[in-house]
């Protein structure tokens, strides 16, 4: 860093586009361009998964079976363009420092969705022990971390955890994720969330059996609700 | 006195060589806090002198210095060591590199070696036996500052808490992470290149050129091998107009170091580039051991005298290169991008030369040429010996926007393109948005609405730029707006080029101006391709981009590379 660093603070970068000039992480352009989806679709009301325009302030088929047991979930945008780079090079590439971009994307989500009210702790999907050897990070633990700080929320990371190793969701069909899942996820100390309004973070929303997976463990647990949010969440 | 990651390991490898105490005075730590630890305790130990009866008072002051509780512990009994034969195939595939452990399996995997120990045990042992340097991939120094092993840079690194090592103060090193998580608790392991007797033989090796060189050519060649010849400067620029057949040259250098049986790297900043080098290289040098190393490049571990390779995979070499050839040293990635000079450093055998090339040598290289700190190979001409087309500014007063009416002197030169000497013409602006608005500002000009579809656009954010640059080529439209994306790799047989809002001097700065104006005149069927600055006042920068075209002018003159023709004014 030169002097002219100290004298003259440089504009943030946009972290999508690199360009100096934006405001809060994103400039104006890049910003524009994440919200394009909402020309064409809208999500479900329940799971927040996107549905075209016409079934705006409906639920997408999946819920209108059985609804999810989360109370929502909505998402930044769909899984594809910029956001799913970004999220591919977060969490396979490693690059740690989108935590706080897509964090700030999450704070603004929940901030717009008046259905989230006021949720009392920030809980991110845990990882296994293992997979977290491997990947040395929780990215959903990362998102978790910047969501509550901005948000001025508790996080509690230790709350819920993940007591069994499992092959990876993606790559699965519908029925084999349901049975991958099942009773791998645990609340050990339910003290700490007994009748708590609970904000569950991941970074994508597929099939929501993950986050339903969760959602039960919570419940279990002693939550009183749990909402959802994630980055980016499938098309239907 | 050192670190591992098994004691049992070291214990077994000290008892053989004869010790029969070992005492683990650390808790498990991670990697980089490891390291520095080891680094005050061996400071502190070389102050006061090692004796039995000061250790613990030393544990006791770093143990307070570091933050970390150091106690003597009895060291637990010893395991048997890997396999020799095992370590020494593993010695050999690290031979001249520096790589994470991963890396290192993949390339046994790639060489078709298979290892029955564990892989951080068997370089573990090979770095007992002084065979190869550990170190952590991020670092800190003496201060605790941390600093990335790999990339050599210090300020794009994050601080997380980290699963795999359990600290809170893990750093990951974002400036090379496309080449795999470099962090705190990860070693990187680094030997230096073999020996140079009997790893590759000595012989004559001249390169088999379709067509003859120039006279230029030839003589800058001969400079280039009496660089590598003489060995005695370490560093060396090839200073070529664009489009003047530079890597030619460096042939002459590529040939003396090959012949002597030296390894050489040839590395440019781009993949469509080096790929291009390669199949170049390999016409040119049958029967010599190539490689090429790039992102996607298969078999990246094979041994090669001669290796192409983007300048990041440089990262991964350690001390293996007698001779490197830096190809558009100001090209995009590079340019003002201190980790990269850094690998190149670390690259270059101790006495290892590099011989950097470029039309537009970045701010601190033409300085130190300037100082006669850096010999200067010239090679001013363009092979078909006509000089470079020099630009002309064209003074629009109080033009800052595509608006209003076209300045007169910038239709003039349109009809002189559209209509007079059938070249395609290329405009240059300075930002993105201003494409397709200078694109509908030509639309609008009312003199050239017979001629249809006579102007596109042409950015990075366009999806269909390939397309659109495919038929440029084609000649399917004659005028094409695009921005400093086509500054240098557009080869066109017959092309004039303009330069709008060239006074705009963070983007045109005099090294783009150059590049520009270098895609102009390549070909022998069209040398008197034009070259406008169309600018609302003449920038320092505007002035020393034709000053420089000028003097390389002047220069070719003097030396007799121009063929019987006027020089212009």
């Amino acid at each position: 860093m030169g002097w002219k660093d100290w004298l003259f603070v440089r504009d943030k970068e946009c972290f999508i586009c690199r360009r100096p000039g934006a405001l809060g992480y994103l400039c104006p352009s890049c910003s524009r361009t994440l919200k394009t989806w909402e020309q064409e679709f809208r999500p479900c009301r329940r799971c927040g998964r996107l549905l075209c325009k016409e079934y705006a302030g409906e639920l997408c088929p999946q819920c209108g079976e059985k609804l999810p047991p989360f109370r929502l979930a909505r998402a930044v945008g769909p899984y594809r363009g910029e956001l799913r780079r970004a999220i591919l090079e977060f969490k396979y590439r490693g690059r740690r420092s989108l935590a706080l971009p897509l964090g700030y994307l999450l704070s603004r989500v929940v901030a717009e969705e008046p259905l989230y009210g006021r949720p009392r702790a920030v809980i991110p999907v845990p990882l296994s022990s293992q997979r977290l050897k491997e990947r040395a990070f929780n990215q959903s633990a990362l998102l978790a971390r910047e969501l509550s700080r901005l948000l001025g929320i508790k996080l509690l990371e230790e709350v819920l955890v993940k007591v069994r190793h499992t092959p990876p969701q993606a790559g699965l069909d519908r029925l084999a994720r349901l049975q991958n899942l099942q009773r791998s996820f645990e609340v050990v100390e339910s003290s700490r969330i007994v009748g708590l309004d609970v904000l569950l973070v991941d970074d994508v929303l597929t099939t929501g059996i993950t986050a339903a997976a969760c959602t039960v463990a919570l419940l279990e647990g002693g939550a009183r609700s749990v909402a959802v949010v994630t980055v980016a969440t499938s098309l239907f | 006195m050192g670190l591992t990651h098994r004691p049992p390991l070291d214990r077994r490898f000290w008892e053989l060589k004869g010790y029969h105490f070992m005492d683990l005075v650390s808790p498990c730590l991670n990697l980089g806090t490891a390291f520095f630890v080891l680094k005050h305790l061996e400071e502190r130990w070389a102050a006061v002198g090692y004796s039995l009866s000061r250790v613990d008072a030393v544990l006791k002051e770093v143990s307070r210095r570091c933050k970390v509780t150091l106690a003597r512990r009895p060291a637990p009994a010893g395991q048997p060591l890997p396999p020799e034969e095992e370590a020494r195939l593993a010695g050999r595939i690290l031979s001249g590199r520096i790589l994470l452990l991963e890396e290192v399996g993949r390339a046994l995997a790639e060489n078709g070696v298979r290892v029955t120990a564990e892989l951080a045990d068997l370089l573990h042992y090979l770095y007992l036996q002084g065979e190869c340097e550990l170190r952590p991939a991020v670092g800190f120094d003496a201060q605790g500052v941390p600093k990335c092993n790999r990339c050599g840079q210090g300020d794009k690194l994050y601080r997380s808490s980290c699963g795999a090592c359990g600290s809170t103060h893990c750093y990951v090193c974002e400036g090379c992470l496309e080449l795999g998580e470099a962090r705190t608790c990860r070693a990187l392991y680094a030997r230096p290149g073999a020996e140079r007797a009997g790893m590759f033989p000595c012989r004559t090796v001249s390169p088999v050129l379709p067509f003859s060189l120039t006279r230029a050519q030839e003589e800058a060649a001969l400079q280039a091998r009496t660089f590598v010849e003489e060995g005695k400067c370490p560093r060396c620029l090839i200073w070529a107009a664009c489009g003047a057949g530079k890597t030619e040259v460096a042939y002459g250098a590529l040939a003396a170091a090959l012949s002597r049986g030296k390894e050489v790297l040839y590395t440019c900043p781009r993949r469509e580039t080096t790929k291009e080098i390669y199949r170049r290289l390999q016409q040119a040098f049958p029967g010599v051991e190539m490689t090429i190393l790039h992102g996607e490049s298969g078999s990246k571990y094979a041994p090669a005298q001669l290796v192409a390779a983007t300048t990041h995979q440089v990262l991964r070499c350690y001390r293996r290169f007698d001779l490197i050839i830096l190809d558009e040293v100001d090209a995009f990635p590079l340019a003002g991008d201190g980790r990269l000079y850094y690998g190149l450093e670390r690259s270059l055998r101790p006495g290892g030369q590099i011989l950097y090339m470029t039309a537009t040598p970045p701010p601190e290289l033409a300085a130190q040429a300037r100082r006669r700190r850096l010999p200067v190979i010239y090679l001013p001409a363009r092979p078909h010996g006509y000089p470079l087309p020099e630009p002309q500014i064209i003074l629009a007063r109080g033009l800052r926007r595509p608006m209003g009416r076209l300045p007169r002197p910038v239709v003039e030169c349109l009809r002189l393109s559209l209509n007079g000497d059938g070249a395609s013409l290329l405009i240059f602006v300075p930002a993105v948005d201003l494409v397709a608005q200078v694109v509908d500002w030509l639309l609008e000009c009312r003199e050239f609405e017979g001629l249809g579809d006579w102007v596109r656009g042409c950015h990075a954010a366009l999806p269909e730029r390939e397309t659109v640059l495919a038929a440029f080529r084609r000649g399917e439209f004659p005028v094409m707006v695009t921005t400093t994306l086509l500054e240098r790799g557009i080869t066109l047989p017959r092309l004039n080029v303009m330069v709008l809002f060239a006074h705009h001097r963070r983007i045109f700065d005099q090294n783009t101006l150059v590049q520009i104006a270098g895609r102009a005149g390549r070909t022998s069927s069209f040398p008197q391709g034009k070259v406008w600055l169309v600018a609302d006042r003449i920038t320092p920068e505007m002035a020393e981009a034709c000053r420089i075209i000028r003097s390389f002018n002047r220069l070719a003159f003097q030396r007799g590379y121009l063929r019987a023709v006027e020089r212009r004014q």
